[in-house]
């Protein structure tokens, strides 16, 4: 891919009014705008977070209504699940999937775009709930029926919801077609499927996985929205309908949806480890083969959602939920080798990964908890649940994203984001995030259930949630520290070059920001890491 | 079942600080230094991938067998249970009928904790002995929580779960729904009083 082959633009084509960003079908262009749109939605889901945790800093309190806070967790869950966790991957693979693999951009630019704007779209009817009479979904982000139908939710906000969620599960759905295709077609020649980088094999994995689980999800919702509107009974047991398989049919989508949020943010990680070790990845392969594993078998894990309902085969879901642990413990000791004796610097997309690794370590281990039944006779439906997927969910992919941010922020926009200020955001973040969720487990233990507006006012539990909602407030200073650093290093524009941190993969050969046909020109590509060989090759 | 919880509280504190020190000692001790030149560039090791995929694989698997026989007692049903009673969970409330004996029930209602005399339905049990719990729902989903007991089961409408609870120890423990079920799901509370076997015959003698 020769720079004659791609002649350069005109000028005038490449200013950015805001029509040209409208009409984009630019794969940076749409990642950009998947990233502040996902991020946006994180402004206000995490908004919503500090109501619930103002709501619990004292038994009793009186701060929002029991109606309210039920829109409170549905909407928080909601979004960060639907509209943050999941779409900031997406921002991140449109943006990086064809700079990695040396493509001049997606294989579908229009649809490309199609998606992005189903998924602004659906996350704004989502919250357009919150306007009507009844005020937004209040079932929760699992929405299970009988309380999610008709009779009972009898809310416009409900059907906003699912038909919210649909547009987003569709978006999803169609920017995983064209990832794969992406990948499988458009690769540079020499780009061996066995030399694209980590993260692209991450998203290529969490695409199949959405091929799985997410029609699963837009039947279902379907289903729902008929059964409320054009009186089905697809689960309501007054009329031979099952609850329980909304529970089997959400979680089918639900369980494979965890690793679609977390498969994503192994590979964020993957390209940063080596960065900052001087290294190249260790076990390329067996990285590439457990994120297959996992993405196989997240598919058979669903009913460790539904142990506490006595009408699954609790011990195999069980030991599949087990083998998990195992391809995840693969990918932690494969980061680690990279680091074994390395030359480990500490810039913050280094310290975020580092944070990363200690806070999904307790949730991986509270996952293998859960996993067994008898200890989620317990611990299901309760706050333990709730520390253990703020764990992985805030934990791991949160800490990713802040990684993510800082090391390709870089690439897209031309200036680095400020040092200091960035290991104020993460010390800030760190440990916020745990005083926040770590009194959750003990919370859960001792017996509070999950979505719940108040609390006992005698025993540990005020304390315990007084720290939490501390530790919350910990985290917004965190996020605004990163919001100072965003604005500040805007105005310093201190230009960074094509490859501020020594990386290894194609997106640091070409310019910052990258140019619209993305290259001038590929050096060969003879390993997972061409940028290195021809750094090496130079030197 | 608080000796499973043991046994997965030990192994994952045990994975856990094996993994963090992994984790923090090469931060330290390969931490960059003016002057490093570049690190050897070594990437695989298959004898030490095979490791630390079998090893792991051992662990899960003999977690697995704990929580397999564990699960198994949890579960097991009694032929003969002593007593057995149907509970009902509703909005807002919940109804407990003993087969041949008395029916409980009413709405719970009020803070989110039981106080002291506080008026709610009150499960009762006989120390020691077996009573099968037969649980469903008649409006949307909700849970049946004793955390006390470490146990919980969902109650769904349209469907029986059955269980058996053997208390072992005197006294009076919260129940709660665990489900979120709307307005007063936190405040949907049941008090269950466990009272000797003698007791118990007393009591639903009372009831009559």
């Amino acid at each position: 891919m020769s720079a004659a082959a791609m002649p350069a633009l005109p000028e005038a084509a490449q200013r950015h009014n805001l029509l040209s960003w409208l009409t984009t079908t630019d794969h940076k262009r749409i990642g950009i705008l998947y990233l502040l749109t996902s991020l946006a939605y994180f402004g206000v889901a995490g908004f919503l977070s500090l109501l619930i945790r103002t709501q619990l800093a004292r038994p009793n309190s009186t701060f929002v209504n029991a109606h309210q806070y039920a829109q409170l967790f549905t909407l928080h869950g909601t979004a960060m699940i639907f509209l943050f966790v999941a779409p900031f991957a997406f921002g991140l693979g449109n943006f990086l999937i064809p700079l990695q693999i040396g493509a001049p951009d997606m294989a579908f630019p229009r649809l490309n775009a199609t998606s992005y704007w189903l998924f602004l779209f659906g996350g704004l009817v989502i919250f357009l709930g919150a306007a009507t009479n009844e005020g937004a979904a209040a079932s929760g982000w699992t929405a299970y029926p009988p309380l999610s139908e008709i009779r009972v939710s009898t809310g416009l906000g409900q059907d906003l919801w699912i038909v919210g969620v649909f547009l987003v599960s569709v978006a999803t759905i169609v920017t995983s077609i064209n990832f794969v295709t992406t990948v499988f077609i458009f690769r540079a020649p020499g780009m061996t499927m066995w030399r694209i980088p980590i993260f692209t094999w991450e998203m290529v994995a969490t695409s199949l996985l959405v091929f799985m689980a997410f029609p699963s999800l837009a039947a279902t919702l379907l289903l729902l929205l008929v059964d409320r509107k054009l009186g089905g009974h697809a689960f309501d047991p007054a009329y031979g309908g099952s609850p329980v398989l909304w529970d089997h049919l959400f979680w089918f989508f639900g369980h494979p949806e965890v690793y679609v949020m977390i498969l994503p943010y192994f590979g964020v990680i993957s390209e940063i480890v080596p960065v900052f070790s001087r290294k190249p990845i260790f076990g390329y392969t067996g990285l590439v083969l457990a994120a297959f594993a996992i993405a196989g078998l997240s598919m058979g894990v669903w009913a460790h959602h539904m142990f506490t309902t006595g009408v699954v085969n609790n011990p195999f879901f069980a030991f599949v939920s087990f083998l998990i642990a195992v391809p995840t413990g693969v990918k932690f000791f494969n980061w680690i080798a990279t680091m074994w004796r390395g030359s480990i610097s500490f810039e913050t997309p280094m310290l975020f990964t580092i944070g990363f690794l200690l806070n999904f370590l307790i949730g991986g281990i509270t996952g293998v908890m859960l996993a067994s039944p008898p200890i989620d006779y317990q611990a299901h439906d309760s706050y333990f649940v709730v520390a253990h997927f703020h764990y992985v969910l805030g934990g791991g992919s949160l800490f990713a994203i802040f990684a993510a941010l800082f090391f390709w922020w870089p690439k897209m926009f031309g200036v680095k984001l400020d040092e200091a200020l960035g290991r104020w955001c993460f010390g800030l973040l760190f440990v916020g995030f745990n005083l926040t969720f770590l009194p959750m487990h003990f919370m859960g233990v001792m017996g509070m259930p999950r979505r719940v507006f108040t609390y006992d006012a005698g025993g540990p539990l005020p304390m315990l949630n007084l720290i939490a909602t501390v530790g919350s407030y910990v985290m917004l200073a965190g996020v605004s520290v990163f919001v100072m650093n965003a604005i500040v290093s805007a105005r310093a524009r201190i230009p960074v070059g094509d490859d501020p941190w020594h990386a290894n993969s194609l997106e640091w050969w070409t310019s910052s920001p990258p140019p619209e046909h993305n290259f001038e020109s590929l050096p060969p590509i003879r390993s997972e890491r061409p940028v290195y060989d021809a750094r090496v090759a130079k030197a | 079942m608080a000796s499973n919880w043991l046994i997965f509280l030990a192994a994952g504190a045990c994975v856990g600080v094996i993994v963090l020190g992994l984790i923090v000692f090469p931060l330290v001790r390969w931490r960059s230094r003016p002057g490093d030149g570049e690190p050897p560039q070594f990437a695989n090791n298959y004898p030490l991938e095979i490791a630390w995929t079998v090893i792991p694989l051992l662990i899960v698997g003999g977690l697995f067998v704990a929580t397999y026989g564990a699960e198994a007692r949890v579960d097991a049903l009694a032929d003969h249970p002593a007593a057995t009673v149907a509970v009902d969970a509703y909005r807002w409330g919940w109804t407990f009928a003993y087969r041949g004996g008395p029916t409980i029930g009413g709405a719970s209602s009020g803070p989110a904790s039981l106080g002291v005399g506080q008026a709610v339905p009150e499960l009762v049990l006989p120390l020691g002995e077996t009573t099968r719990i037969e649980l469903s729902a008649s409006d949307v989903d909700h849970g049946f929580w004793i955390p006390d007991f470490l146990f919980k089961r969902d109650a769904i409408p349209g469907q029986t779960t059955a269980f058996d609870l053997v208390p072992t120890k005197l006294g009076t423990f919260e129940g709660r729904c665990s489900a979120f079920c709307g307005l007063q799901h936190e405040s949907m509370l049941f008090r269950v009083r466990v009272v000797t076997p003698s007791a118990f015959v007393n009591w639903e003698k009372a009831q009559e």
